[in-house]
């Protein structure tokens, strides 16, 4: 089956080359030039995955990204061309799954999106953890008999983490395990998805009793 | 040597202090003992005369030794009667010798003597004519007062120069403190934080000096804020028309069979310097960007852990021999570093064969090896200067940025570390870097 991408960037230039070069890579790729038209086109036709230029007129890529999050688990790639800590984190704080600095291979990019697309092997058994419960087939979590809704990344990661038994699991593994590609020291995006999972997951995120930070290793399960 | 501003503050104060108590002291102890004495000498003097007239009265009769007796006021005190009839005494044994001739041969007299090592005020009148009578007065009650005084005025002295010096060192430290706190403030900006401000000040003589440092530090907090959007912006610009060029070369690259030739040269000679175009950009945007912002995060980490991970992750087939060292590090940049290390290897001597992490003593060490041609002793400095372009005589394909060890010195200088290239025996070199490490916890 062919991977249909909304591919949100106001640069015409960048659009046209990007969107050949990732057809090429076998995606199907539909372009939007505004935040307004990709929300428009998303609420009528359906993609497997969007790529946002952080800055857009109107509609800003950051607004972009948090409504398409309000809407569901759409998996989004956030496209920077500014590398500044604070844009990066900003863009996946509003709840994108992964990011790239612009200038950007199509080719990093394809391996990018395959890697948040990948299915999961087979489904194993419902895993406890205190008042949560994580049934991987059916890809949901349940927290004290209430359904937490998690994005398909954040889902990853706590069945990574979950799946150790409650030994440690370093920043390495996970970002291997769950983004899948070349690992590039870049542990922000790590850092904030735990973020984001703990806001879902713990009674009080800033002190967490779950998903616990082994400092200077990674990060563990309380079983 | 010399003292701190502080320090002579604080001794010329306690000396000032010294020598004004000390004075002060010697003044009071003068006319306190003076008046003591005169007023001891003026009430001795006045009973022995009440003590002569009725020795006068009885000097014939037979009494007299018990009227001297009688007469005597302690046992220090002694009175002698030297008439023709001899010497009649009482109180306190003491010799006609032990007194002062002239005061014997010349009464009416006063005198202060030492008799048998005690103090004594002896006072000789003349008696019925020919007949000298002599009272000796103890003093020891009045020379323990005079020790008494003596002590308190010393003591006074002493603590007045030590309250001085007290004084001293507390006032200059208050006067110092703005001084204090513009040292502080500059060592700030000097390191990097340019919000570093003074507090206001009130004192007028303050005032200024502490508004001339703020609006500097706030201009220079500007111009570092206006370059840092330059280079972002810069950033910005430059990196969208790379996108559009390095997609667009990937596709006419794909696509290279249909264009043979020297079209087809062309076109390979474009799309890859495109790409070299690409990363120095990248390169050099992270090198202005070191310069100026600084999203610098460390945390504790293990650097052998990283080291293997890079390694695995991209050239696995290298060796690595890694021991445990924790460091206070940056991820992003550390990886970099040592990404750098093994694509410079790979570029100029044929890839990297061997990667140690160690500690060696508060350090921890990195090294990478290669077995390439080695880099001659003149451009050991050289080779990590920005854009300093292939060694000579190797066989670098020129496909790398020109910054890749600029980037690796810039990042190892962030971490406090150090880093070098030496030779390697039997041949190649050997790239070291060496970060402080952190003590077991």
């Amino acid at each position: 089956m062919c991977v249909r991408v909304l591919l949100v960037e106001d640069d015409e230039r960048i659009r046209q080359a990007l969107g050949l070069a990732l057809s090429d890579e076998g995606f199907s790729v539909d372009e939007a030039g505004s935040g307004e038209e990709a929300l428009h086109r998303l609420e009528t036709e359906s993609f497997d995955v969007v790529l946002v230029d952080l800055t857009l007129p109107g509609v800003d890529g950051l607004e972009v990204v948090r409504t398409l999050r309000a809407r569901g688990d759409l998996p989004i790639i956030v496209v920077t061309a500014r590398t500044d800590a604070c844009d990066v984190i900003a863009g996946l704080e509003a709840g994108a799954d992964d990011y790239v600095t612009k200038p950007l291979m199509a080719s990093v990019l394809a391996a990018r999106v395959r890697a948040l697309l990948r299915r999961r092997g087979p489904g194993r058994e419902s895993v406890r953890i205190g008042a949560l419960e994580i049934r991987p087939q059916e890809g949901l979590v349940h927290r004290a008999g209430e359904r937490v809704h998690l994005t398909r990344t954040e889902f990853r990661l706590l069945l990574e983490l979950a799946g150790a038994g409650g030994r440690i699991v370093t920043r390495e593994q996970l970002l291997q395990k769950v983004w899948g590609y070349d690992y590039f020291g870049d542990t922000r995006l790590l850092d904030v998805h735990i973020r984001r999972l703990r806001r879902k997951i713990e009674a009080n995120p800033d002190d967490p009793e779950l998903l616990l930070t082994v400092r200077g290793t990674g990060y563990r399960i309380r079983s | 040597m010399k003292l701190t501003l502080r320090c002579r503050v604080t001794l010329s104060f306690g000396f000032g202090l010294l020598v004004v108590t000390s004075v002060l002291a010697f003044a009071t102890w003068n006319l306190a003992s003076g008046y003591m004495l005169r007023q001891r000498e003026a009430s001795a003097t006045r009973q022995a005369e009440v003590n002569v007239r009725l020795v006068e009265r009885s000097l014939a009769s037979p009494g007299l030794d018990e009227l001297l007796t009688g007469l005597t006021t302690g046992p220090d005190s002694s009175i002698l009667v030297l008439g023709r009839e001899g010497l009649v005494r009482a109180g306190r044994e003491v010799e006609p010798s032990q007194l002062p001739a002239g005061l014997l041969e010349r009464p009416p007299g006063t005198e202060r003597i030492t008799v048998d090592g005690l103090p004594m005020l002896a006072v000789a009148r003349p008696v019925a004519g020919d007949a000298v009578y002599v009272e000796l007065f103890g003093l020891q009650q009045l020379n323990r007062s005079f020790t008494f005084l003596g002590a308190v005025l010393v003591a006074g002295t002493i603590g007045s120069a030590l309250l001085g010096a007290a004084l001293g060192s507390w006032a200059s430290k208050r006067a110092l403190k703005p001084l204090a706190e513009l040292n502080s403030a500059a060592g700030r900006i000097a390191g990097g934080d340019l919000h570093a401000r003074l507090p206001d000040q009130d004192d007028p003589d303050l005032a200024a000096l502490a508004a001339k440092f703020n609006s500097t530090a706030h201009a220079l907090e500007q111009r570092a804020l206006r370059d840092a959007r330059f280079a972002s912006d810069v950033s910005h610009e430059l990196r969208s028309p790379l996108t559009t060029m390095v997609n667009a070369g990937a596709v006419l690259r794909r696509r290279r069979d249909h264009l043979p030739g020297t079209a087809g040269t062309a076109l390979e000679l474009l799309t890859s310097e495109v790409d070299r175009f690409a990363r120095m950009v990248v390169d050099l945007l992270e090198i202005s960007r070191a310069d100026q912002t600084d999203d610098y995060e460390p945390e504790e980490l293990d650097l052998s852990a990283l080291v293997r991970n890079v390694i695995a992750t991209r050239w696995s087939a290298v060796p690595v021999d890694a021991g445990p060292v924790r460091v206070l590090g940056d991820r992003r940049r550390l990886d970099r570093v040592l990404a750098n290390l093994v694509e410079n290897a790979e570029r100029h001597a044929g890839g990297a064969i061997f990667v140690a992490v160690s500690r060696a003593g508060d350090r921890a060490r990195v090294e990478v090896e290669d077995d390439g041609p080695g880099v001659p002793e003149a451009l050991r400095e050289q080779i990590f200067e920005r854009f300093a372009r292939g060694r000579p005589g190797s066989r670098g394909d020129d496909s790398g940025s020109g910054l890749g060890l600029a980037l690796v010195r810039e990042h190892v200088q962030r971490h406090r570390g150090r880093v070098w290239v030496e030779d390697r025996f039997p041949r190649g070199a050997r790239f070291v870097v060496e970060l402080p490490a952190l003590t077991k916890s």
